[in-house]
């Protein structure tokens, strides 16, 4: 499943989109047969439950959407009326810049971009440098590291919440208060070991004769990584970057902890703390507000994000 | 294509990590060799590694640590097993596996089987695919707090959306999350809106690699539709779907936010009370780590026991 | 769960933090800029008097770093405070005051809670009454005792005793209050007189409160007569107040077991339950908690709720509502009342002479009648609220000087609370664990709220058995 989607990322985007079109005649074969879907009746039911499922999604989910951008138009009183009106009745733009300023939105996108971003970061310095170390350089104990990597996969992360939180109050040995510090965002973020797991995975799957061909002009393991295994590596790097944006951008105990300071929150937690403090219709404008960002990113990338995904397989 | 995928990984993964260029009298040369070679692969590694251990290794036996210990008049002591016997004497723990029994349930019955049935159906569309995954994706890409808070309105049983529509096609009114009926349900609808994209694009995915001859091959032995989906898109999408049931099921066991945000924590009679929102409640409302660490321990075990056992039915049922 | 406002402010970034993402994780950590557990304890140099009782010299050179200064956003109230400091530093000339101001509210209890753990408050404090057991766990306060007398706090004998019980431990004294409060009715004048109902006179008995809410539910629209919480702890909180103003009590007097289970307890749920379910004066939506209520009343959508005074201050700064629409009363039955409010501890390990400076900076503050936050003139002419009936933990002359200078710069209609003023009720502490009681407690609560069938009995007795259960795990 993984490989036709890395296959298509690779491709030049001009041959991409030319491809694309020409592929669409010959679409694989799937649970119903062309035949069945040619007959006329075939075709009416294809068509009923294609207009049905069409109108039932767009409903299911760009309906909420819309309550949400028509519900900060609202005065206060219709925002919680009952019962709810499809159409704002007088129409309040400024419930929006009140949601901007007094939410202060601004801080928050900051924050979360700057949270996220500073994860990669991390992630892409530090993962991709222990992935292709245990997949090429081999140390000793590198299996046992790997294993012990792995297996907090299988511990999720919020059971270890307690500890990890008092771990961060008072870091052993280097004697560090990390709370209300990007860095208590950061760091964690690297123990990702599914992305360790999909970077090695892909490094072990490098030719050889490639590697061999560095190592035989004296290039060092640094310059290996880069200048021949990190240019073929781009489509799993996206996956990962994908990963580690979406993980801080989705995250809510942790930040909730860990970044008390109002002036350092992140959106998801900055919302929470101020919903109390607004009337409803402010609030559902700053949601709205909230949302755009991520759905403009959302749907520039939504292929690139979509197939990444995909082919990250598990995980999102 | 000569650029490696990451499902040839396996074949072209090399025996030796380095060249062995064998040469009789370099022992000595190659030790140092060796040696070089694991110095630059630990400094590649020690940026992960330091991070692990501070963050993910080191916490792990400092949850075990805790679990034993208790905080009281600014000292910290041995509690041997007094906080394990509260944690599981308290009623609340009973009902807290419940709910978070019930919530692992309805959600593999919706969050599991619905993307399921929509990647089927979606599979089969010659038009609009695109515009549909986006669709099913959106909410994904939301703000969690966003899409939470959003629900959160439409169950309102005053002024809510969902109760309106309900009157609309002339059904009874719900309580939605304010009843101890119908609030764990209403956290798992909205948690399956909000999620179900991520799996449906990898179930998709999956249905794209079945090769189409074996419909062809079940076409001609008579089946029907059910009967296609079960003899051939179900064992064929086997290995990932039972990865995800895995997957899901360790995500659902930690739930927190979704019930934090929908019903303030607990919920009605403490029916949407989880074991997560237990340990956060032990830890940071009542300032009680060793409650809250020994009820992690519990946690952690069950999962690993979901593990072991997932691991175990993997094996057999490859061999 | 008290709220001081959630007002934001901008506030410079720690940028050293933003330097390298290339280092490698040990310089990483090193490098970050946030503060080591370790504070400069201790400090404070000259030579005062080595007798703790004996005010500061005001010669000692001390500096004194303390929290919950108001943020940039609260103009007025910042400039008070520094021009507070101002004139406290004419007779204290060498007390260096930094104030650290949080915008939003000055405690949250994650956030408290890491600090305790870290040892990284200021030394001087703020803290919930609450707090005192959290924070002894913890080792983070002085015993200042010995600091507290007459000559430190002139205005000590007038303050209720119940305001410095809480502050006590052991016999031993922790910290200073600044504000308090005791739980009463509050309700909407505006839905009192739509409904035909009298809102100078806000319903005495949980009789009355029914029959009023019925009528004010009888409005429509969405309106609800009567709102109680019953979620994230504070349904507890509230059982827990009206349970205290029917005359019981939730823990007995040796702390050991549960006293809500009794007919006083019964009373609570079943007439709760009766005017959700027979009357329907309480609105659909439940699982409400702190916050939920006030924009209700707010958006003139409830009628009454128990509620501390300065939630008015909240519904309108933060709210946008407007004060003469609200209105006080005590609490219906009026045998007791809850009362909270916060205080100023002071870190443990401090110098005596960094204990005296904070006990003379908090007294002129706090504790002295028209100085500081007594200050009503200036209050009033920085356009802030003034008549609310509290804080206001005098007592006898003190308090009657107060009293008076807030009628005489009310910046809204004082009478509007005289039947909250005029009927004081009986403060009572919060029980002990109240956390963790709470939650136990919000169960009941959501229970009859949320269950048309549900069973009173047995939800109290569950709840006293894992009360029981939390007070002899102590």
């Amino acid at each position: 499943m993984a490989s036709n989607t890395f296959v298509s990322r690779r491709r030049a985007p001009a041959r991409r989109t030319a491809e694309r079109r020409a592929a669409a005649p010959e679409r694989q074969r799937t649970l119903i047969s062309p035949a069945q879907l040619a007959r006329p009746r075939g075709r009416a039911v294809y068509w009923t439950v294609f207009a049905l499922v069409t109108v039932l999604f767009t409903v299911a989910f760009l309906g909420p959407l819309y309550w949400m951008v028509t519900g900060g138009l609202k005065t206060t009183q219709e925002a919680v009326q009952s019962p709810p009106t499809l159409f704002p009745t007088s129409v309040h733009t400024e419930n929006y810049s009140r949601a901007w300023t007094v939410m202060d939105l601004s801080r928050l996108l900051f924050n979360t971009l700057y949270y996220a971003f500073g994860a990669l970061a991390c992630q892409l310095l530090f993962d991709v440098t222990a992935a292709y170390s245990l997949s090429r350089l081999r140390p000793v104990f590198g299996k046992a590291i790997l294993g012990m990597m792995l297996a907090t996969l299988m511990i999720p992360a919020t059971v270890l919440v307690v500890p990890q939180y008092l771990t961060v109050l008072d870091m052993p040995i280097v004697q560090r208060n990390l709370i209300d510090s990007p860095w208590v965002i950061w760091l964690p973020s690297v123990t990702n070991a599914f992305n360790i797991f999909l970077l090695k995975r892909f490094f072990d799957s490098i030719p050889r004769e490639l590697l061999d061909a560095a190592a035989i002009d004296g290039a060092s393991p640094l310059r290996t990584l880069r200048s021949v295994v990190l240019p073929i590596s781009r489509p799993i790097l996206g996956v990962v970057s994908i990963f580690a944006v979406v993980g801080v951008w989705k995250d809510f105990l942790w930040p909730m902890l860990t970044l008390p300071d109002p002036g350092g929150q992140t959106l998801n937690v900055g919302i929470y703390s101020l919903a109390n403090g607004v009337p409803e219709n402010v609030l559902i404008a700053a949601l709205t507000i909230a949302s755009v960002p991520t759905l403009i990113v959302f749907l520039v990338f939504q292929r690139n994000i979509m197939s990444g995904l995909t082919a990250g397989g598990l995980k999102g | 294509m000569s650029a490696p995928t990451l499902s040839t990984g396996k074949a072209t993964r090399p025996r030796h990590g380095q060249p062995r260029t064998a040469r009789p009298d370099s022992a000595r040369e190659e030790f140092v060799r060796a040696l070089r070679r694991n110095l630059s692969a630990h400094g590649f590694l020690i940026g992960a590694v330091l991070c692990f251990s501070f963050f993910s290794w080191y916490p792990m036996v400092r949850e075990f640590i805790l679990a034993f210990q208790k905080n009281e008049n600014g000292r910290t002591t041995w509690a041997g097993w007094s906080n394990l016997s509260r944690v599981v004497n308290d009623p609340a723990f009973w009902q807290a596996w419940r709910n978070t029994l019930l919530f692992t349930g309805l959600a593999l019955l919706l969050g599991f089987a619905v993307p399921f049935v929509v990647a089927v159906v979606l599979n089969e569309f010659r038009h609009g695919q695109g515009y549909l995954r986006l669709l099913v994706y959106l909410p994904v890409m939301l703000p969690p707090v966003a899409s939470v808070l959003l629900f959160k309105y439409f169950y309102d049983p005053g002024y809510g959306l969902f109760n309106r529509i309900l009157e609309v096609f002339h059904l009874p009114a719900q309580q939605w999350l304010q009843s101890t009926d119908t609030a764990m349900l209403s956290v798992v609808i909205a948690a399956t809106w909000m999620n179900m994209g991520g799996a449906t694009l990898i179930y998709l995915a999956a249905l794209q690699s079945i090769p189409g001859e074996l419909y062809e091959a079940a076409e001609l032995d008579g089946a029907g539709l059910l009967r296609k989906v079960w003899h051939v898109t179900v064992p064929q999408t086997r290995l990932i779907l039972s990865l995800l049931l895995l997957m899901q099921i360790i995500a659902t066991m930690q739930v927190f936010t979704e019930p934090f945000l929908l019903t303030n924590g607990a919920g009605p009679e403490g029916s949407t009370t989880t074991v997560v929102y237990l340990i956060y409640q032990y830890a940071f409302n009542f300032n009680n780590y060793g409650s809250a660490a020994a009820l992690g321990l519990v946690l952690l075990v069950v999962l690993a026991g979901f593990s072991a056992v997932y691991v175990r039915l993997s094996r057999t049922s490859e061999d | 769960m008290r709220s001081a406002g959630f007002r934001r402010h901008r506030r410079t970034r720690r940028t050293s933090a933003a330097a390298l993402v290339t280092a490698l994780t040990l310089t990483a950590l090193a490098s970050c800029g946030t503060s080591s557990s370790g504070n400069n304890n201790g400090g404070g140099s000259g030579g005062g008097s080595s007798d703790p009782s004996a005010p500061l010299d005001p010669k000692t050179k001390v500096t004194l770093s303390i929290d919950c200064m108001p943020p940039a956003a609260k103009a007025a109230e910042l400039r008070e405070w520094n021009e507070d400091i101002k004139t406290f530093n004419k007779k204290y000339p060498n007390v260096t005051i930094h104030g650290k101001s949080t915008p939003g509210q000055c405690l949250e209890p994650p956030r408290f809670t890491a600090m305790l753990k870290a040892k990284s408050q200021p030394d001087v404090f703020y803290a919930y009454f609450t707090d005192l057991e959290q924070v002894l766990d913890n080792d983070g306060a002085a015993d200042i005792s010995a600091y507290v007398n007459d000559r430190t706090v002139p205005a000590l004998k007038d303050i209720q005793p119940q305001v410095l019980d809480v502050a006590r431990k052991d016999g031993k004294l922790y910290a200073l209050p600044t504000s308090n409060y005791t739980m009463g009715l509050m309700i909407n004048r505006k839905l009192f007189t739509q409904a035909g109902l009298d809102p100078d006179k806000p319903p005495a008995t949980w009789d009355e409160v029914r029959a009023a809410a019925k009528e004010i539910a009888a409005l429509g629209k969405g309106i609800a007569g009567y709102g109680e919480y019953s979620a994230g702890n504070t349904g507890g909180w509230h059982f827990t107040a009206t349970q205290y103003a029917l005359g019981g009590d939730v823990v007995d007097s040796t702390g050991k077991k549960a006293a809500f289970n009794d007919a006083t307890g019964k009373q609570v749920l079943q007439q709760l339950h009766d005017m959700r379910w027979e009357d329907n004066s309480m609105g659909r939506t439940q699982l409400l908690k702190w916050g939920d209520l006030q924009k209700q009343i707010a958006s003139d959508k409830l009628g009454m709720f128990l509620a501390a005074p300065d939630d008015i201050t909240y519904m309108v700064q933060q709210l946008g509502a407007r004060y003469e629409n609200f209105g006080m009363g005590p609490i219906p039955g009026a045998q007791g009342t809850l009362f909270g409010g916060n205080n100023y501890m002071i870190k443990k390990g401090s110098s005596p002479d960094r204990i005296k400076a904070a006990v003379a900076w908090l007294n002129f503050k706090n504790l002295t009648q028209g100085k500081g936050q007594f200050d009503w003139a200036r209050t009033k002419a920085d356009q802030l609220p003034v008549g609310l009936p509290q804080p206001n933990f005098f007592l006898g002359a003190t308090k009657a000087k107060d009293d008076a200078e807030r009628v005489a710069n009310a910046t809204m209609p004082v009478e509007n609370f005289k039947a909250f003023m005029d009927n004081p009720v009986t403060g009572k502490a919060e029980p002990p664990k109240a956390q963790e009681i709470y939650k136990i407690l919000d169960n009941a609560m959501s229970g009859v709220l949320t269950n048309k069938n549900a069973d009173i009995d047995k939800l109290l007795s569950d709840a006293a058995k894992q009360v029981d259960q939390v007070l002899a795990n102590q």
